[in-house]
């Protein structure tokens, strides 16, 4: 990066900080020739270097599965060969999301080590939580879009692959040196779900995945005679990204006012044909039939088919369809050690374990039902051996389904944040 | 024979708690409101000096309370809302507090400990077992289609605003029902009495003698569960989850959940707070001329 490019980066970290008014960042940026466009600059708080990347948190790149990131190092990893320390062990996860006994129970009888679970609701709460140190964590779960983030915030620990050999002995190979983490220096991957459309074929006439958009099963008028029992995810990225793939619109990462402005109008005009229930519960209300079509996240349609159907029900009711790779949305998450941890072995042993072919099996087969990113999974066995039913074979992603070129929702720019966000808050007020 | 400084010193915990765990939060809120952002964590950075306050978030946020602008449709509907819940939960719970107050005699405790029985269950799970007695398959469906009362079974939770109203009455009616009940009980029979002495019949004496005496506690009751019915989110949520039934409190949670603009979030509380009190100047001046009216 040149001089001059140095120094309005200081100028919109001050502007960001609020150090400058707009004004006075107009001014500055003028000073060292910045004058066309400036604005504009400022309106999307982003620098343009020669390659034309945008920065996140701490002036980081933003990462895109076409534009991978090699993120900076804060510190070095632990040394090779040491001893794990003593417990208690503290893993930071959502919900339900990681299984007591095929993982915790196994994990704390290998090492003879306490293992301590707290949960979060959400990503943006667990950072908040992470950040002001209102928690001391050794391990937390983590999603794409916010590691740079985390790292610019100094929070994660590097990692020494030497801990962790079942990352190149089990994991996808697009997933071990993820765009988001060139080299998996601070994550590891953990588990895998496209998001699409699930539904009751048992109660919906229409093959929903055999028309020409499937998305437009939310705009069509046809739907309505299933108002009340339609749902849409309660998440902005999800929600407008869906409305965005409707109109053929695949940049999904957009901070284009236009383009959210017109995703906006068009998820709007879904409230009068179905009066969409806005939730994550899905998993449960497709089982209970309490909703019959629901964008879905791929893991919750096999959760809902192998924990939540009541009895009598047969999983086959549930369908699911998504767009493919390049056109419909996928995502993983992962596991990261804090920064502030004391014990980074045990750490790096908890990765390790997660990423087991057997534990990550059993925690997806009898738990949470997402797909890990181990590439012993493998849809026709798991149909052969009745783990999931036929219908939703589907479900399964393949190592070519995910990594480079396919769509995902990244980080954006704080700006871009806000537009995405009050777009929703817009949509969700009903006005 | 008491020194004069003994009974405002019972008011200092009172005072202590309100400045610690009231103004000092509230503070916080403003602070946030006027504040800026993490540049790396977008939390909020709480801004303590007046005289460095950022107004834009809370500027930009007046601008949606326009009318015909998204905050506008919310404030609108939330008030509604809360007017039908607020006008249901008295029409069940004055007579109810009426009865306990008035005529019951030997059933008096056993009444007033089944009136508390629900403070002993969180108002989260009173809601999650409402969404299950009127679930599509619940216990009222099946009742309803086994009495013949209905062929079909209604959808209760398809997103419809009766339902959020409904959940709000059946959320917030046991805390009004108590103090109204306090209030029913101070008054002093004897003038009820005279009221009977002089010819009216029990229709008028309650329209003419108890009804203007409990207005005081209808105002109080009425406060006591409308100023958080405006802030509910969990309700619209749990019943409904839909687009055209969400109250101002979910606008709130948007922002305050995540994301780079907890100023807005604080905005919207500080704004709601600003509404409510209005109606709390209008419960005040209502129970000052009352209490003028009442002693002379």
């Amino acid at each position: 990066m040149n001089n001059r490019d140095s120094r309005i980066e200081r100028i919109l970290n001050r502007f960001n900080r609020g150090d400058f008014s707009r004004r006075e960042a107009l001014r500055a940026l003028g000073a060292v020739g910045l004058v066309a466009g400036a604005g504009r600059l400022l309106d999307f708080q982003a620098i343009a270097d020669e390659a034309g990347k945008q920065t996140g948190p701490g002036g980081i790149a933003l990462s895109r599965p076409d534009k991978p990131v090699t993120l900076p190092l804060n510190g070095t990893p632990i040394k090779s060969g040491m001893e794990p320390e003593k417990g208690p062990f503290q893993i930071f996860n959502y919900q339900d999301y990681v299984d007591q006994k095929s993982v915790i129970d196994t994990f704390s009888k290998k090492y003879n080590v306490e293992v301590q679970l707290t949960t979060f609701d959400t990503m943006d709460q667990a950072i908040t939580r992470l950040a002001s140190g209102s928690v001391d964590m050794d391990a937390t779960n983590i999603v794409p879009d916010r590691v740079a983030q985390m790292v610019a915030g100094k929070l994660l620990a590097p990692l020494n692959h030497d801990y962790i050999p079942n990352l190149a002995k089990n994991i996808f190979k697009s997933l071990q040196n993820p765009f988001y983490d060139q080299g998996s220096q601070y994550t590891v991957p953990y588990n895998l779900y496209a998001t699409g459309i699930g539904w009751r074929n048992d109660k919906v006439k229409e093959d929903i995945a055999g028309l020409s958009n499937p998305w437009s099963v939310f705009w069509d008028d046809k739907t309505s005679a299933y108002k009340g029992y339609v749902g849409i995810l309660d998440d902005d990225r999800e929600s407008l990204g869906m409305a965005m793939l409707h109109a053929g619109e695949m940049d999904v990462n957009t901070e284009d006012p236009a383009v959210i402005e017109k995703a906006l109008a068009d998820l709007k005009m879904t409230v009068p044909i179905s009066n969409p229930k806005m939730n994550i519960t899905e998993y449960k209300d497709l089982a209970e039939a309490t909703t019959w079509i629901h964008q879905s996240w791929s893991g919750d349609l096999l959760g809902a088919a192998l924990f939540y159907m009541p009895k009598g029900t047969d999983p086959s009711v549930l369908s699911f369809w998504w767009p493919g790779k390049g056109k419909g949305t996928t995502q993983n998450d992962a596991w990261a050690l804090l920064a502030s941890s004391k014990k980074p072995v045990l750490g790096h042993l908890w990765l390790n374990h997660l990423l087991d072919s057997e534990v990550a099996y059993n925690n997806f087969t009898g738990f949470t039902g997402y797909q890990p990113a181990q590439a012993s999974i493998n849809a026709d066995d798991l149909v052969k051996n009745q783990v999931i039913p036929a219908n939703l074979k589907n479900v399964i992603l393949t190592e070519d389904q995910v990594g480079a070129g396919s769509l995902q929702y990244c980080q954006l720019t704080p700006k871009g944040m806000a537009l995405w966000q009050n777009a929703y808050a817009r949509f969700s007020s009903g006005a | 024979m008491y020194p004069k400084w003994l009974w405002p010193v019972f008011a200092v915990p009172g005072v202590v708690w309100l400045i610690l765990l009231f103004l000092v939060p509230f503070y916080a809120v403003i602070g946030v409101a006027f504040g800026g952002i993490d540049p790396i964590f977008m939390n909020a950075v709480p801004s303590w000096n007046p005289a460095e306050w950022n107004y834009d978030s809370m500027l930009e946020t007046l601008k949606g309370f326009l009318p015909g602008n998204s905050y506008w449709t919310v404030l609108v509907r939330t008030t509604v809302y809360v007017a039908l819940a607020l006008t249901g939960s008295l029409l069940i719970g004055y007579p109810v507090a009426y009865y306990i107050s008035r005529h019951a005699k030997k059933t008096k405790s056993t009444l007033l400990a089944l009136l508390v029985l629900p403070f002993w269950v969180s108002y989260m799970m009173r809601m999650l077992a409402w969404v299950n007695l009127f679930s599509l398959n619940g216990y009222i469906n099946k009742f309803l289609i086994w009495s013949h009362l209905v062929t079909t079974p209604p959808d209760w939770l398809n997103g419809n605003p009766t339902s959020v109203v409904l959940g709000l009455i059946y959320g917030y009616v046991p805390y009004l029902i108590l103090p109204l009940l306090a209030a029913l009980d101070r008054i002093d029979r004897s003038v009820l009495e005279a009221a009977r002495d002089l010819g009216a019949s029990p229709a008028s004496a309650f329209y003419h003698v108890t009804l203007p005496l409990s207005k005081p506690g209808i105002l109080g009751a009425s406060v006591i569960i409308a100023l958080p019915m405006f802030g509910d989110y969990y309700t619209p949520n749990i019943v409904s989850s839909s687009p055209r039934t969400t109250m101002l409190g979910n606008q709130i949670d948007i922002y305050f959940h995540g994301g780079p603009q907890p100023a807005v979030g604080a905005s919207l509380t500080l704004l709601l707070s600003g509404f409510l009190a209005v109606l709390m100047a209008y419960y005040m001046i209502t129970i000052a001329r009352t209490q003028k009216e009442m002693h002379g």
